[in-house]
Order: C-alpha cells, then structure tokens, then sequence
C-alpha cells in the first residue's frame, strides 16, 4: 500500500492547495513527505503479509483513531469497565476522570478553577 | 479547551521562581486532585511549604511582585499580588505525616515546561477524610472514583506498552 500522488493532488485541488502549500500547512517537509511517496509500502511490512495471509486489503485491517466519536465510545467502553469491575463506583464520576486524563494538568487544573470560581465553592 | 487566563503565565511564572528558588513545596489539596484527572472544582491553590522561613519564597515573591502577608490573630499567612491570590499557603496536612514523610508520596506533574510536586491523589484522600468537614465529605467520593479510574487507566495504558503480566490487577476502593 503506497501514497498515490494522484489522490493527494487530487485532495489539494479540492481545498484550492497545491502540493507545496499542503506540505507548509502541515508542517511536513518535502523531504519526508516524497521519501514516503517513493516507498511502495507506508504501512509496515508485518502487516501487509497479515493481510496477505487473510486475502483482505490493508485498509480492511485498519480503522481509525481520535476521531471524537472514537474516543467518546472508546471512553464509555472503559468506563463501563471499571464500572463492572468496581460496581461501587460512580459511573459519571470515572467518565469523568477519564475525559480529563486526556487532557494536560494545566488545562485539568484550568477546568476545577473556572468551575470553584463559577460556583463559588469553598 | 478551559480559559487559560484563570492560570496562565503569572502563576505559572511565580511557580516556576519557586523551584528555580528551589523552595521545597508540593500542590496539594482539590488543586493537587484536580491536576491528576479528579473532576473536582476549587477556588485556589494549596501550597504546602517544607518552611517559610525559605529565603528562595522571598525571591520568587520579589520577582513576580507580589508580597508575602504575615498571619494575624484571624487570618492565616497568604501571598498579596497580581498572579499569586490564587495560592494559598498550608503549613500542615491534616490526617498526614511531616512534610518530608509526604514527600515521598507525591508526583511530578508536567505544567507545560514545568514540573512541579503534587501530593498523590491517595494521600489527599487520607487528608480529606482526616479533616472531615462537610464540604471534604461530599468529594470523598468523587475523589474515591477519580483514584479508581486514573490508576486503572494507568494500568491499561502499561499494560498496552509493556510486555503482559500473569497477574490480575484488582485494586480496593478507597472508600
């Protein structure tokens, strides 16, 4: 499975970008981005032979990550988790934590004094 | 995202002077909670300091310009200036030991390039149920949960990078 520079021209045209312009706004060197167009696989090669040896496509084998619904069903399934495990615990209050592990302290720090101060909780 | 002038560069700058002081403190409290992925709401910023008597909290002090606010009959020692209100001083943790016993609890926690010491979500549980007060009561049990889920995301999250482990991993509630 390799880049095809057709789809990505393909793409930039329909956003009003060339192949130039899309590098710069991704931040991707032109460097990287035609060493990887050279390659005739950008997956690794492990799992092309998985593949292979299941007769489907790479792209059946994939799916896709950190989309927001991904992660929202992602986040529910293990507080779900921890929930059957801890049937004492608070199901709202671990879906909770959970969604602001995945933020940085600061912004989780951010969040409880914006709150306090909204309340005024002492 | 959260709004970044409740905490942006001046109290990250007196924190940053601190350690740079090297003035030995930790977060700790709902704030400490807070930082390690509790959803709770607070309204400061405990500091607990090894002393005050620190010469490097005078340093730091000096250079975000604010001022240090002795104690009087009422009121407990506080922190006067633009950025620093928000911190709160804590000479001693109810339910907990010395400050150099809780030392050894307590986490480095990333605030963008800063890493500041922050008493662990299970000894500011121990605090709150040792101070008993009715508003520590009602977050026990957020607290409790919030320990649950962190340390079991903690474990999937090891558990996805590291080579598997023949033991179950059950923890007990806190509660």
């Amino acid at each position: 499975m390799r880049i095809s520079l057709r789809k990505v021209e393909y793409e930039c045209r329909q956003r009003g970008l060339n192949i130039g312009g899309l590098l710069r706004e991704a931040a991707v060197s032109r460097n990287a981005f035609y060493s990887l167009a050279r390659k005739d696989y950008v997956v690794p090669l492990s799992l092309v032979r998985i593949a292979e040896r299941l007769g489907v496509s790479v792209s059946t084998l994939l799916e896709e990550t950190d989309t927001p619904v991904g992660r929202m069903k992602a986040l529910a399934a293990e507080a779900g988790r921890i929930s059957r495990l801890y049937p004492e615990v608070d199901r709202d209050n671990v879906r909770h934590a959970l969604l602001l592990l995945s933020e940085k302290p600061v912004e989780r720090l951010r969040r409880a004094l914006r709150r306090g101060r909204l309340f005024d909780i002492r | 995202m959260a709004d970044s002038s409740i905490f942006g560069e001046r109290e990250t700058e007196f924190l940053r002077e601190l350690v740079r002081q090297k003035v030995e403190f930790m977060v700790v409290g709902l704030s400490a909670a807070a930082l390690q992925g509790a959803p709770v709401v607070t309204q400061d910023i405990d500091l607990w300091f090894r002393t005050l008597s620190d010469p490097g909290i005078e340093r730091a002090l000096k250079k975000v310009r604010g001022v240090y606010v002795p104690p009087t009959a009422s009121t407990g020692p506080m922190f006067a200036g633009r950025g620093i209100e928000l911190f709160d001083i804590v000479l001693r943790m109810d339910g907990l030991g010395g400050f150099d016993e809780e030392k050894k609890h307590a986490i480095k926690v990333p605030l963008g390039r800063l890493k500041v010491l922050v008493l662990s979500l299970e000894r500011v549980i121990a605090s709150k149920k040792a101070a008993g007060r009715e508003k520590d009561k009602i977050m026990l049990k957020v607290l409790a949960d919030a320990l649950i889920a962190v340390r079991y995301h903690e474990r999937s999250v090891s558990r996805r990078t590291a080579p598997r482990r023949r033991k179950p991993w059950h923890p007990t509630h806190p509660s």
